[in-house]
């Protein structure tokens, strides 16, 4: 235990400072920090700008300015006029709706500085009511009612109240499963490359000559888990800082994480979900990934040996993404009990759906069996491969190493 | 007191060690010598646990080597290798924990070894800035760092020029004198004779011979009679002696292989009486010559 200790502060000491993870971890902060910002960044810059000024009798104008509020900042309404660029400017509008009656029909017409910006079926659609009213003759509100249809939801054995309840969950679900993606992933093959620099570097020998090579191996990967979940944490901590900023600057930001708990988008349950089957997915992988590692005698190597790991591994991910949509299917199902897939598949249903508890726990045992065969067989992998040099062993000789 | 007894290795149809046995006294220095392929390094991995014997058995003071008894074990291996990013410091600091050296002997061994070997001036600069030399000196801290009471030394000297050389020699005698039990192998015979106790030839995975520098000159079969001044007296007298042959090639003296337990006393005497002799010298065999004999005895089996 002492030299698991010693190993695995070592590594976490030296990972933690140097420039791969730091570069990482800022990058990948900042690129957080901006995904989030970006929408109310470039409303303000680009497209946002949807002040507009309405032109035309005040017989039509005073209906239909509460109708277009929706989608424009009504700047002004005013009496017929000629539209040029001076009066938007005067405004401080991007755009004039210009609107006249020819008989019973509403005519609209729309003079923008930039027309490819014009929501023409927005337009369409608020003005609706208004372009009824004329030609029934009849009242506001009569005709606001006749066209509002209800539409009723009910839902059934599902963990969402609404349509749009479920439609942002399954976006943050995809988020997530994108992250656990990038996080095993990318860790697992820094622990690939810190075994293959020791086996190369040949300070391997000396290592196991001093301790343990299952504490050397396991203090490795719980090192690189603990640097995972703790850049998982500070990119997290910058998102919810990031969406508050957001959040608290334009009321249409797309992603409010700060609200995603009291909008019961994300439960605790599904974070600790997150966690739980990062750690089996981070903690499989990479040990396969080590054992592996131990084997190569150049750096150039490592690509082709681990191609065949990460396979199943991208597989996994667009297995979990289909999950989304349909996490009861029997498919489904059964690869969220599959070791390797179990952590993106099962994590997925567990996002989106309700899985009972039994599920869960089945799918966590059997990625922890798995985790132990793996670690027996990595384990045996590393300890002999750490000293295997000169030429590639063979598959025959891989396979004797394993069954001995 | 280490003691290996009839260890053997194989790696699938390789025999890498078929049958070695020695024993190591606690404080003595012992040389393990052998061809390339000998099975020096396996025997080497296997002492220190690194690898299991397929037969046989390794103690130390008489218990099985494991985890605890590794600990107090130091070991340069052949293949050189270090963390290339890592600072000098932190890289002897690392292996010292692996050793559980910890605060407040800790910082002291590190500096402390920094200085013998002449780092302290690297300490703060990454491994791979450093010379060869340098490394290798590192590596050498890095097993000796928290005072092994067993060190195994794989080829120490291989790479280095003759001043860091000299230096790990130094060191090493230091570590001698010190109490250490100390294991060597290397291809420089000379800087092996001048350090150790005893010695192992191994070849084709067996002992060859076994034994103190003087059990294996006694037990060698002949001498180098070395006689001057170079006359053609003396070198009748010497072409009459039974069982003696001229070393070819020998310039300003006369040179005779005898049998070892020929007698000295009589043929001084009958030179002497036939010519004038300033050097009368039975050379004994170097560690170099037995070495070779041991190892083409191992061929010709």
């Amino acid at each position: 235990m002492t030299d698991f200790v010693t190993v695995y502060v070592a590594e976490l000491t030296r990972r933690i400072k140097s420039r791969p993870f730091i570069i990482g971890l800022v990058i990948g902060a900042i690129g957080i920090f901006a995904f989030i910002q970006l929408p109310s960044l470039l409303g303000g810059a680009f497209g946002g700008n949807k002040q507009a000024i309405v032109v035309g009798d005040s017989a039509l104008t005073t209906p239909a300015v509460p109708l277009l509020k929706g989608d424009f900042t009504i700047a002004a309404t005013l009496a017929p006029t000629t539209v040029d660029i001076a009066l938007l400017k005067a405004h401080h509008a991007s755009s004039a709706i210009v609107l006249s009656r020819v008989g019973d029909r509403l005519h609209v017409a729309i003079f923008a500085r930039d027309p490819g910006s014009v929501p023409r079926g927005e337009v369409r659609a608020d003005l609706l009511p208004l372009q009824v009213q004329l030609a029934m003759h009849g009242s506001k509100s009569a005709v606001t009612s006749l066209l509002a249809i209800p539409v009723a939801i009910h839902p059934i054995d599902s963990k969402f109240s609404s349509s749009s309840q479920a439609q942002a969950v399954r976006g943050i679900a995809y988020t997530l499963i994108f992250f656990l993606y990038m996080l095993i992933l990318l860790n697992s093959q820094l622990v690939m490359s810190a075994v293959a620099e020791e086996k190369t570097s040949r300070i391997a020998e000396l290592l196991v000559a001093s301790v343990d090579p299952i504490a050397l191996l396991t203090g490795k990967i719980f090192a690189a888990a603990t640097l995972a979940l703790l850049q998982m944490a500070i990119w997290v901590g910058v998102g919810l800082v990031a969406s508050m900023g957001a959040a608290g600057g334009a009321d249409a930001s797309p992603i409010a994480l700060g609200g995603l708990f009291s909008g019961n988008l994300l439960s605790a349950w599904v974070l600790c979900a997150f966690v739980l089957f990062f750690i089996c997915g981070f903690l499989q992988l990479s040990t396969l990934f080590a054992g592996v590692a131990s084997l190569v005698n150049r750096t150039e190597d490592l690509g082709s040996l681990s191609a065949p790991l990460v396979l199943p591994v991208v597989g996994a991910f667009f297995l979990a993404i289909s999950a989304l949509g349909d996490p009861d299917a029997p498919w489904v199902v059964a690869a969220s009990f599959v070791p390797i897939f179990s952590p993106f598949v099962m994590f997925a249903r567990i996002a989106v759906s309700n899985v009972p508890v039994w599920q869960v726990a089945i799918s966590l045992a059997l990625n922890i069996a798995a985790l132990i065969g793996i670690g027996i067989l990595g384990g045996k992998l590393y300890r002999v491969g750490m000293l295997l040099y000169g030429r590639a062993p063979k598959f025959s000789q891989i396979w004797s190493v394993i069954r001995s | 007191m280490l003691q290996v007894d009839r260890i053997a290795k194989d790696f699938g149809n390789v025999h890498a060690v078929r049958e070695v046995s020695f024993s190591i006294p606690r404080g003595s220095t012992f040389g393990l010598l052998g061809p390339n392929g000998a099975g020096k390094t396996t025997t080497m991995r296997m002492i220190l646990g690194i690898l299991t014997p397929d037969a046989g058995t390794i103690s130390w003071s008489g218990e099985r080597i494991d985890g605890k008894s590794r600990r107090r074990f130091g070991y340069l291996p052949e293949e050189r290798g270090l963390y290339g990013k890592m600072k000098v410091r932190e890289q002897i600091a690392y292996f010292a924990q692996l050793h559980r050296l910890r605060e407040p002997k800790l910082t002291p061994a590190v500096q402390g070894w920094m200085e013998r070997l002449g780092l302290s001036e690297y300490a703060d600069r990454p491994c791979a800035e450093l010379s060869k030399g340098n490394q290798q000196k590192v590596q050498v801290a890095c097993a000796c760092v928290h005072e092994p009471e067993f060190l195994i030394l794989d080829e120490p000297f291989s790479g280095l020029d003759p001043v860091n050389a000299d230096t790990l020699l130094a060191v090493f005698n230091e570590m001698k004198r010190a109490g250490t039990t100390l294991v060597l192998s290397s291809h420089q015979m000379w800087q092996l004779e001048s350090l150790c106790d005893r010695f192992c030839i191994i070849a084709g995975g067996v002992n060859r011979v076994e034994g103190s520098l003087t059990e294996l000159r006694a037990a060698w079969p002949t001498r180098v009679l070395r006689v001057t001044p170079r006359s053609e007296r003396l070198a009748h007298i010497l072409d009459a002696l039974p069982n003696t042959q001229p070393v070819p090639g020998a310039q300003s003296t006369l040179e005779y292989v005898v049998r070892a337990d020929a007698d000295y006393a009589s043929i001084l005497q009958s030179l002497v009486q036939a010519d004038a002799v300033t050097g009368f010298e039975a050379v004994e065999p170097s560690l170099h010559e037995i070495y070779l004999h041991a190892i083409g005895e191992g061929a010709a089996a």
